[in-house]
Order: C-alpha cells, then structure tokens, then sequence
C-alpha cells in the first residue's frame, strides 16, 4: 500500500486576497516582512487592477508536493527529492548548481528564485503545520489532513473479497469494506438480505465474499441473532465483535422490533445502518426512510401521486431514546468524521448497544452519475439535509460537523433524478422539513451543553 | 468452544431438589431442562406456557441453573437469539405455544434448515380465531412440515425425562434437528403430578459432550459464511438446496432409531419408572379386534375406558402415538397388524381433509400397510374441553361399529352439541 500525504488546498472563491498567509510565511520562515519572499503567493488572475477583487479572481502560486515532481525530474544535480516520509519535495542547498531549471518545470510556480538569498526557495509545509493555513481569515486556505486515513487503515487487510456484485460506483461497498477492515477480522458480521449480501457478502452457492464469519439472519432478526452470538462467546469467555451491517428498511420496518429490543437490553452489538433510503435491492421500493417526494417503484409519479407522500422516519433519533451505549449519524462523504464514529462505536459496543447509522447515496435507486457518490453525499450534509452527530448517555447529542451557513435543499435534490418531478410547492415542503429536523436535533444538543 | 460437563457442575437442580416431588407438568420441564444444562435460555411469557418459563428465571437466579437468560421482546427474537447462541457453540432452549409460536414461525423454520440442535417445549395451545387461550394441538400441528421433530407427553415425569433426552437427541451427529417437547396445555401444564427426579451426575453422563456447532458455525477461529444463497436454476445452486432438504429428510429418519436408542438408554439408567414407549405404545393390544388411538394426555381417560370396555369383555386395544414426527410408520405398522377397526381422537383439525391430522397420517400408514381397515376420525379436547372417560367409551362403542358397517367420511365432533 503506498503513502498518501496531506495538502494545502485553496479555495478561490473564499479568498479575497487580503496577503494575510503571504505575510505569516515570509515572518515564520524568513523572518521578515517582505511578502515578495513568501513561498506561498496570492495572485490576482490577468494581473493587477484597480478593480476591486471580485470572489474566484485570486489563483494560489504554491509547491503542490507533486507525486510525480517535475521539478525533480529536471534537476540535473540531485538536489530536489520526494521525501517518502512526508511527502514533501526537499531541496538540498549544498547539491544545489542553481541553475533554475526547475522553475521552469514547475506548472504551479511552486519553486522560484528568491532575490535575497539568490537561490531557488519552495514550501517545506512547515513540517507538517503550515503557518499559513491558520493566517487564513476566511477559510480559504485549509490543511487537508483526510490522507492520514489512507496511511493508517490502506494496508489493513479489506475483509471483503474482491468483485463483489455491487452496481458500479456502489457507496455501500466503499462503506461496508471500510467499516469492516476498522472493525477487523474477530467479528462475526451479520448481513441481512438487502444489498449487502445481494452483492454477495454471504456469497452464492457454498462460496464466501466475506472473510470473517458472515451470515444471512432474517431481514426481521438481525439483532436478535447477534446477540445470542455475543452472549455464548462473552459466556465462554471470549472477545469477539457482534456486527451487523444492515438496510434502513430491515431496520426502520421489519426488523424494527428486534432492533428495539435488543437495543432496551442493551446487547453488546456494533449495529451499522446503511440508509440508502428504500428497499434498493429488490428494484427501489419505498422504505420508512424514504424522504418525502422521492420517487421509488412503490411510490411512483403519476397524475395522482408525485412520490412519496409521507415523511421520513428519524431512526437515529429514535434509537437516542433507547438509552444505547453510542448512537452516531456518519456519511462517506466525511471519513474522519466516519472512521472516529467507528472507533468510538466498537469500543461502545463493547458495554453495550452501538448504533450507527450511516447515509449512504444509492446510485442506481436515487438516479444520479456513478462518479457523483460523494459529491451526493456531501451535498446532504451541506444542506443540513443530513446532520452529522454524536450521542452517548454521559455527554448527550454533539453535532460533529455543524453547518451552520447551508446550501440551499434545492442544490441537493437537484443532483438527482428521483427528485425531479419536485413541484416548488414540494421542494417546500422539504426545506420545511430540514429547518424543523435541524432545530428538533439542535435542541437536543443545546441541553447536552446545559449540562 | 465446549464447555465439558464437569466444568458446569457447580449448578445443578437436583442436589437441592427432593428425589420425589410433586410438580405441574411446566415445573417438570424446567426442571428436565435445568438437568440438562443448557448455556442459553431465551423466554417470553404466554398462556399456558408462562409458568414454564417463570421457573426457568427462578432456577437461574436462585443459582440452581448455570444458564444465561434472555428475556427476549417477542418469540421471534426468542428463536433468533438462540440461533446466534446455537452457531456460537451453546446449547439453547425455549418455550412457547399457540399465537407465540405463529409469530415465531420464520426463524422456526429456519432452525431446523440450518440443523441446530435446539429444544423448545410447545405446551400446546389452540389456534385462534375463536379467540381461546385454551389447551389443543393445533398450534404444533400447524407447524409440521417445517421440519422440528416433535415428541407428545402423556404425564407429567415424561414431560421431564422427555426434556432431557430431547437435548441429546438434537445433538445427536445422525440428527442435528431441533425438537419440539408437546405437552397440553391446561391438563399437563398446570396438573400437578408426582415425578422422581432424575440423578444429575448419570444425567450429566447420558448426556455426554456437548457438540452443537461442528457443522455449522460463526466463529472467527473456524470462519465461514452461514447460509449462503442458493436455488434458482443455475450452477450448483439446485443440488445444493436438495442436498440441505435430503439431508433433512436423512436426520429425521434417523430420529426414529435414536429416539428408541436414547429411551431404552434412559430406562436402563433410571429405571422402570423412567420407561415411555419411544415411539408408538401398544397398550391391551395383543388379541384386540378393534383399537383407538390417542396423543398427548388424553391417553390417560383413553387407557381407564380400555380398562372398563375390557372388563366388559370388549375386545379393545390403545395405540398411542408418542413421536409424532417423524411419523412412526414402521412402528405403527407393527401396532395396526391384527386390528380390524380404528378410531383415531384428534386434539386439532385438518382442514384440508376434514378430519384429524394424526388420523390424515395414519391413512398414509395404512396405504403403506396394504390392508383396507375401516378407521373413524374423532375431533375432540379442541379449546380445554374435556376428554372424559365417557368421551372415549363413546370413542371406543363407535369404532367396534366399524367392524360392522363402514367408515364415516365425515369426522365425529367429540364436544359438539348436535
């Protein structure tokens, strides 16, 4: 498995060119005031005016820490390399012959002559804490830090077997082989029909797509089966992991009594939702997950009906009310955010009920491009359509990743074609309905910071 | 992983229980199951069961039984927690009747798919609509083809030694199907009786090593995926799916020489108080012309009517059927030989016949006899009624009928007012 590294990305439509990152590099690595021999530049795109800056007219100048560096590749005397540990490109002032030809390598104006020492100078990241990124006053400048997931979890071993029959681009195998290879190989995984053992986790006819014990409960006794599993082996003594990766339908529906009681007992189970919204295995049925207006094969679009009629179960916040060890809400489109709710879950679920339960876009059943998974997702939680928290009995609910200036609902429902019949009148309804989600669910938070 | 028997020895119902007592039948299967040590045990109440499982919670914390309890929301999780139990290593139990084991039906017909050795007392109950939470064999016979083996108690010590051998015979290697222990609700749950209790230490050497999951398991020591799909019309997916179901039907042809194995095993160790008839009981039957047939604790009335019709010089025998399924059919063979008419009582309905069901399944037996027998269909004891010993000399005078004149097609309602 290779090494991934972090970045520095710039947003240009948040940045108004204020210099503020120019003049904090320039003091932290030169200790002067002279922003011309600062490593990070702002530029204004066309070159100066006496216009006012308008949003998105400032481009970035900085070492983009390439992965396959031109700048090395033109150096003739050894001087530039790709440091394997950190990823950052280092120069070696004592190889180097100073003849610039990497600054014409560059694409991105990342190394460049400084006129003070004579020599070639580029960003070193600060080992590791950019002086710039929090100089940064509207956000525009953000240290992106997710390739540490990567690092850490790409070389456990992915419990899954290769080729499972998930459509293309499916967001419940990126999620379901990222869950379990945190979760590890002493678990007994509990799959019940849906698309998690549709796309063969259990396997066809005597062959496995999982390598850790896996099985088909009943759509209706997944956490009932669990724990009679967990209960024998914390009876013989041993440590292993109870969890299910289950559909919102089997959750919220059919299977909802056996959730409900095994969550009131308390079960020592790691119970993971996959809410993609609807029965999409069996060719996208209405679920109690379903959000109102969505098209799905049992609530279709006709002269009569326009999707479904109803709103959608809040099953996250019903299983608060069950008193359980952890309850979280977590999308693929934050997988930091993912992987500490999985850590936090597991060993939750080591004391008692862990429930997560993890949104998750349906390419096939919610009608939009495969390479738009995550853009899908994100746009749920940018919305607030979405909120990412966390609850335990000690601290109450804490939301994770608050936002607090939304997009709009329309942005959201607009990615996809399940929405698209969406009269005003209805996106209404839905906007409505992510105000009085967001305020009955930030209630909850302000009396957990009463505490 | 297997707990050896000693390791469990601390617990055990039978130190602090007298040798003889006197129990109601639901008393009596907890306390078969508490000597039989199981790891699991998941309850939830319902009439006429309740008292069964009130005991076992009883036992457990009173520390007279080493077992983990589950009070479970419903019978479905019931079933299902122990599934998880089962393919986890542990020995697991349970009870219920009537609507309980109607809700129960998806896992219950999972159970014996999958071959876990799993006991579960049905203290049988009738079905419902008419709304009745009264005595009846309804709700076992509904459930029928799904593949549990199913033992009818006829007293309450049989009640008790039958719970025990049930468990080893789940787990027998020739088996591996759960058992359903019958006894009727009403008359057995509740009717206190005098039992002799069992000696632990030969209960824990009858039993012998407990072995549940060798075939079957979840555990990340042995991984593997449990019931991946099969069927359908393709690849091995056909052959598969039969090879599970004629594996079924194998282990259940099986129980018919362990069942009569594990009770002369049982008689031997206990004694001749401890003695039930495996199968099929042939009692007064040896000259007999004519002969009724019984389930359940209705043979008791049935054998004081033989008493009195033999008295009077009626030459009537009992057939009591003890393993309902498997369907004794070699055994009841053997007790149809030289009997020339037959009335065969029903604690519940076919309604696809109109008749009994254990009298539907005699008539295969019968085909497979080769000799036309005029045999009658009685229906009584249906909701708690009463079968009375003048209820079977009435069973007993309409089958010596039958020597003369043929069989009704329609069945004769015990119990009706007409």
């Amino acid at each position: 498995m290779g090494q991934a590294y972090s970045t520095i990305a710039f947003d240009p439509a948040k940045c108004d060119g204020c210099g503020k990152c120019m003049t904090a590099c320039a003091s932290v690595k030169f200790d002067s005031t002279d922003t011309t021999r600062s490593l990070i530049q702002i530029v204004r795109s066309g070159g100066a005016s006496i216009e006012p800056p308008r949003p998105g007219e400032f481009e970035l100048a900085l070492c983009r820490q390439c992965a396959d560096p031109k700048c090395v590749t033109v150096c003739p005397a050894g001087a530039l390399g790709k440091n394997g540990a950190t990823g950052v490109i280092d120069w070696d002032a004592s190889k180097c012959v100073d003849c610039l030809l990497c600054t014409i390598g560059c694409s991105y104006a990342g190394i460049a002559l400084d006129e003070h020492s004579g020599r070639v100078s580029k960003c070193d990241t600060c080992d590791g804490k950019p002086a710039c990124v929090p100089a940064c006053p509207t956000g525009a400048l953000r240290h992106i830090t997710t390739a540490r997931i990567y690092n850490e979890v790409g070389s456990w071993e992915d419990l899954f077997a290769p080729g499972l029959a998930g459509c293309q681009g499916c967001n419940t195998e990126l999620l379901m082989r990222h869950a379990l290879r945190r979760v590890g190989p002493d678990t007994v995984l509990a799959t019940p029909p849906g698309c998690v053992p549709g796309m063969g986790s259990v396997g066809f006819n005597g062959t496995t797509g999982t390598k850790v014990p896996v099985f088909h409960p009943l759509l209706t006794n997944t956490a009932a089966m669990l724990a009679g599993v967990k209960r024998q082996y914390e009876r013989v003594g041993r440590k292993v992991t109870a969890m299910a990766i289950a559909g919102d339908g089997g959750a919220s529906d059919v299977g909802f009594q056996s959730l409900s009681g095994a969550a009131e007992r308390g079960e020592r189970i790691l119970f993971m939702v996959v809410d993609n919204e609807g029965y999409m295995n069996t060719g996208m049925q209405r679920s109690s997950c379903t959000p109102y207006g969505a098209w799905t094969s049992t609530t279709p679009v006709g002269e009569h009906t326009r999707g479904k009629s109803q709103d959608a179960k809040n099953l996250p916040m019903i299983m608060i009310n069950h008193r359980c060890e952890y309850v979280a809400t977590a999308s693929t489109a934050y997988m930091e955010d993912l992987y500490d709710k999985l850590d936090k879950a597991l060993a939750a679920s080591e004391r008692g009920f862990a429930y997560l339960h993890v949104y998750s876009p349906c390419t096939t059943g919610w009608r939009f491009q495969s390479a738009l998974n995550i853009e899908v997702a994100r746009k749920a939680v940018e919305s607030n359509f979405v909120t990412l928290w966390e609850y335990t009995p000690e601290s109450g609910l804490h939301f994770t990743r608050p936002v607090n200036d939304p997009l709009p609902v329309a942005d959201y429902l607009k990615a996809m074609g399940r929405f698209r019949h969406l009269s005003p009148e209805q996106v209404e309804h839905i906007q409505n309905k992510v105000a009085e989600n967001l305020r009955f669910v930030r209630k909850i938070a302000e009396q957990a910071d009463e505490r | 992983m297997n707990t050896t028997t000693t390791e469990a020895a601390a617990h055990t119902v039978a130190e602090r229980a007298p040798q003889l007592m006197l129990v109601e039948g639901n008393e009596a299967a907890a306390l078969g199951v508490a000597l039989a040590r199981p790891d699991m045990v998941a309850v939830y109440p319902i009439t006429p069961q309740t008292s069964l499982v009130e005991k076992l919670a009883k036992l457990i914390a009173d520390g007279r039984m080493d077992a983990d309890i589950v009070d479970a929301e419903g019978e479905h999780s019931v079933l299902s927690v122990l599934q998880g139990g089962a393919l986890a290593g542990g020995r697991t139990y349970t009870a219920t009747c009537g609507p309980g084991l109607a809700f129960m039906f998806e896992p219950y017909f999972r159970t014996s798919g999958m071959r876990l050795p799993m006991v579960m007392t049905i203290v049988t109950r009738d079905g419902i609509t008419p709304q009745s939470v009264w005595g009846g064999h309804q709700d076992a016979m509904t459930v029928r083809e799904a593949g549990w083996i199913q033992l009818y108690c006829e007293t309450v010590q049989e009640v008790l030694d039958t719970t025990v051998m049930a468990f080893r015979l789940a787990e027998h290697h020739d088996v591996m199907l759960p058992v359903n222990v019958c006894l009727d609700g009403n008359y057995l749950s509740y009717g206190a009786a005098r039992v002799e209790m069992p000696d632990q230490a030969e209960v824990d050497d009858f039993m012998g090593r407990k072995d549940v999951n060798w075939h079957v398991a979840l555990d990340p020591l042995r991984p593997m995926a449990v019931d991946p799909l099969t069927g359908g019309s393709g690849g091995t997916g056909p052959e598969t799916f039969v090879r599970y179901r004629r594996g079924q039907c194998a282990g259940m042809k099986n129980a018919l020489r362990v069942i009569t194995e594990m009770h002369e095993d049982w008689a031997r160790r206990f004694g001749d108080s401890h003695r039930f008839a495996p199968l099929v009981e042939e009692y007064r039957l040896d000259d007999a012309e004519y002969a009724i047939m019984t389930l359940g604790s209705m043979t008791g009335a049935a054998k004081d009517a033989v008493d009195e019709a033999r008295a009077a010089g009626e030459k009537v025998g009992l057939i009591k059927i003890k393993t309902f399924s498997p369907f004794p059919v070699e055994a009841l063979k053997h007790a149809l030989r030289d009997v020339r008419a037959l009335g065969v009582v029903d604690r519940s309905v076919n309604f696809r016949w109109n008749c009994g069901p254990m009298f539907q399944e005699t008539l295969a037996v019968l085909y497979r006899l080769g000799r036309q027998l005029p045999a009658q269909s009685f229906i009584g004891g249906l909701a708690g009624a009463d079968l009375t010993v003048a209820t079977f000399h009435r069973v007993i005078a309409e089958t010596r009928a039958l020597l003369e004149r043929p069989a009704a097609d329609e069945p004769v309602w015990l119990n009706a007012k007409d």
